[in-house]
């Protein structure tokens, strides 16, 4: 069983990568897919007037400050448009895929997070009325119920909060949440970089291997989205996932090459 | 600059004249992470100790 992270980012070649699942598919393999959409939200929302406003956690995670319109716009833009677009792009493919968010069926529930702390023009803050919360749970009989069933879930945030609104959550780490509920061998993260690189604006300086005990030593190393990928590279593997793969979604067959580790592998 | 008592330990906090609703401060007898809730009246509260969490 293998779960796979499509990001959000510019540049993916959704194309090459479910054209990679299929024989992956075909080959015997089980898999599970969740996808981002962070760079066609940023446009629908400056098309719509909204334009995105980031927050920085006090702890220098960046994320999406998601006010009541802003989950509007997303559940629009990651559940329906982009979702039904891959979706439809499987079945075009060959893949009998279904397209799911997470607060279909209760696929992914947790806590809204009702006050969020982050730092704005150099003042700490609190901020209480974003619609971002955390995965407590994974509804793996539904999963199981599809994957048995000859099905490819095909998973978008939001989540479903534990007050039944729709929220916005951390897709690397919602993959991982699913990972190792479904105790899968692999996670494999596909976005637009190799890997984890040293110096983010060198792609040559690929770290290729980084053992989960010493991830702090890497952490260092990862910068804006990359440090949310890092998080949940760590939280699947203390979940009990065998390893995860960051590897480039740009390229021909990129779930091939992350299965041969070329890319960041961490274990 | 305006001036408030930390509602945990009581001592005085100074506040800066760009304060505003929602920031965060720390009480510098008791440590305490204090937020602010109004600016007129200056209304200090504790802040919630939350896990941080985020969203994509």
């Amino acid at each position: 069983m293998i779960v796979i992270k499509i990001g959000g980012g510019a540049e993916i070649d959704h194309e090459a990568i479910l054209r990679d699942l299929k024989r992956q598919l075909d080959g015997g393999e089980r898999a599970v897919v969740i996808h981002g959409a962070n760079h066609e939200m940023k446009i629908i929302s400056e098309q719509l007037g909204k334009p995105p406003r980031m927050i920085t956690s006090v702890s220098g995670y960046e994320s999406r400050y998601t006010d009541a319109e802003t989950i509007e716009i997303f559940n629009m833009v990651y559940a329906g448009k982009v979702n039904t677009m891959l979706v439809a792009l499987a079945h075009r493919l060959g893949i009998n895929a279904v397209g799911l968010s997470g607060v279909d069926g209760g696929l992914l529930r947790g806590p809204r997070k009702k006050a969020l702390k982050v730092v704005e023009n150099g003042k700490r803050m609190i901020i209480r009325d974003d619609h971002s919360g955390r995965i407590e749970d994974v509804n793996v009989d539904l999963l199981r119920t599809l994957l048995d069933a000859g099905y490819t879930p095909l998973i978008s945030p939001p989540a479903l909060s534990d007050e039944g609104e729709p929220i916005n959550v951390d897709g690397d780490r919602a993959a991982a949440c699913i990972a190792a509920a479904l105790g899968a061998d692999r996670l494999i993260i596909l976005s637009n970089v190799p890997g984890l690189l040293r110096d983010k604006d060198d792609e040559s300086t690929l770290i290729d291997r980084v053992d989960r005990r010493r991830m702090d030593e890497f952490e260092t190393f990862a910068e804006g989205r990359m440090k949310k990928k890092t998080m949940g590279a760590a939280e699947a593997i203390d979940q009990g996932v065998g390893e995860v793969i960051f590897a480039d979604a740009r390229i021909d067959d990129p779930i091939e090459h992350a299965l041969r580790h070329e890319g960041t592998v961490i274990s | 600059m305006s001036a408030a008592e930390c509602p945990i330990c009581g001592a005085e906090l100074t506040l800066g004249d760009d304060l505003v609703a929602g920031e965060l401060l720390e009480c510098a007898d008791c440590g305490t992470e204090l937020e602010v809730e109004s600016t007129e009246p200056v209304v200090v509260s504790e802040a919630p100790t939350e896990q941080e969490d985020w969203g994509e």
